[in-house]
């Protein structure tokens, strides 16, 4: 993803180095966390659909599935977890994603101070 | 003039290697370390290649070992959850429940070997594993940022020392022409 042009004469300090360094981390977190968000993305829509079925159904007890084993938990009780487990997942996403959009700007700011110094010789877009 | 290329000390604390991982020296003067190095331009890039390589496999090494821990983390926080709400749904309405009675609870702990706790054991020895696990995660994360660091020193170091050599290769080119 970054390269440096060839036969450039700007020179590379340890500051640069660093900066560079820095930016490269903060373009892994951004990815991870891209890949974050869209799995609380999903779960939610999971829960959705799952709390969706359950007004459909007439039983009155549901096997609710807790890690390998499945609980048989009277409806009301699963529709309360449902919620709860979906509270959760929406409050990480909004962190997710407050995160990201720290990221996001920090890579911005780095962005402009890389290219001032070393114009077309750096590339920092994503290929 | 520039300084040597020794480990730097600036800002940061710079460690010369980190869990068995080389750090990649930083390098202030592309001609300066060429001469430290008593390489030429080609044995030096190759040098540098080979040591992204390696690079690049330990970084799979750990890339794998941190999917693994990210997924026993989830498992072991799920057998906790059961562990907990059984509790709570052994009223009678998880009527097939193979452990009836509450104070006991078995464990698989993996190469055909699954235990008898009780209760309080079992909850305690998941948590440990938990905090175990995660605390195994940190470490392997950091170890990651750093890898990923020396890797791109070196790619930069790499372009730097290809770059001074066109560079070079102009100059001289400059001045033959100048001379005939």
């Amino acid at each position: 993803m970054q390269q440096a042009g060839g036969g450039s004469e700007t020179e590379v300090t340890w500051e640069d180095q660093q900066n560079i360094n820095k930016f490269g981390r903060l373009n892994n977190r951004y990815h991870e966390l891209e890949d974050e968000i869209r799995i609380a993305k999903e779960a939610n829509e999971n829960f959705e659909d799952a709390s969706n079925e359950l007004i459909l159904t007439d039983e009155e007890v549901v096997r609710f599935q807790i890690g390998e084993v499945f609980a048989h938990v009277p409806k009301d009780e699963v529709e309360m977890r449902i919620e709860q487990m979906t509270e959760t997942t929406t409050k990480h996403l909004e962190k997710l994603k407050d995160e990201k959009d720290a990221v996001v700007a920090q890579m911005a700011d780095l962005k402009k101070v890389l290219y001032a110094k070393f114009k077309d010789s750096i590339n920092l877009e994503e290929d | 003039m520039a300084t040597s290329a020794s480990p730097q000390q600036p800002g940061g604390a710079v460690v010369a290697e980190r869990r068995g991982i080389p750090a990649a020296s930083f390098v202030e003067d592309v001609q300066i370390y060429l001469n430290q190095l008593g390489l030429d331009v080609n044995s030096t890039l190759a040098f540098l290649q080979e040591r992204l390589q390696q690079y690049k496999v330990v970084e799979m090494k750990l890339l794998a070992q941190q999917r693994d821990l990210q997924a026993k983390i989830p498992d072991i926080e799920k057998c906790l959850d059961a562990l907990l709400t059984d509790f709570e749904a052994s009223e009678g309405i998880y009527s097939r429940a193979r452990v009836e009675d509450i104070d006991s609870v078995c464990l698989w702990l993996g190469a055909n070997v699954m235990l008898e706790y009780s209760c309080e054991e079992a909850t305690s020895l998941l948590r440990k594993n938990l905090e175990n696990a995660k605390a195994s995660l940190e470490v392997l994360i950091a170890d990651l940022q750093f890898l990923r660091d020396q890797v791109t020193i070196t790619q930069v170091t790499i372009a730097r020392v290809y770059n001074w050599d066109v560079h070079q290769r102009r100059v001289r080119q400059a001045l033959a022409s100048q001379d005939s």
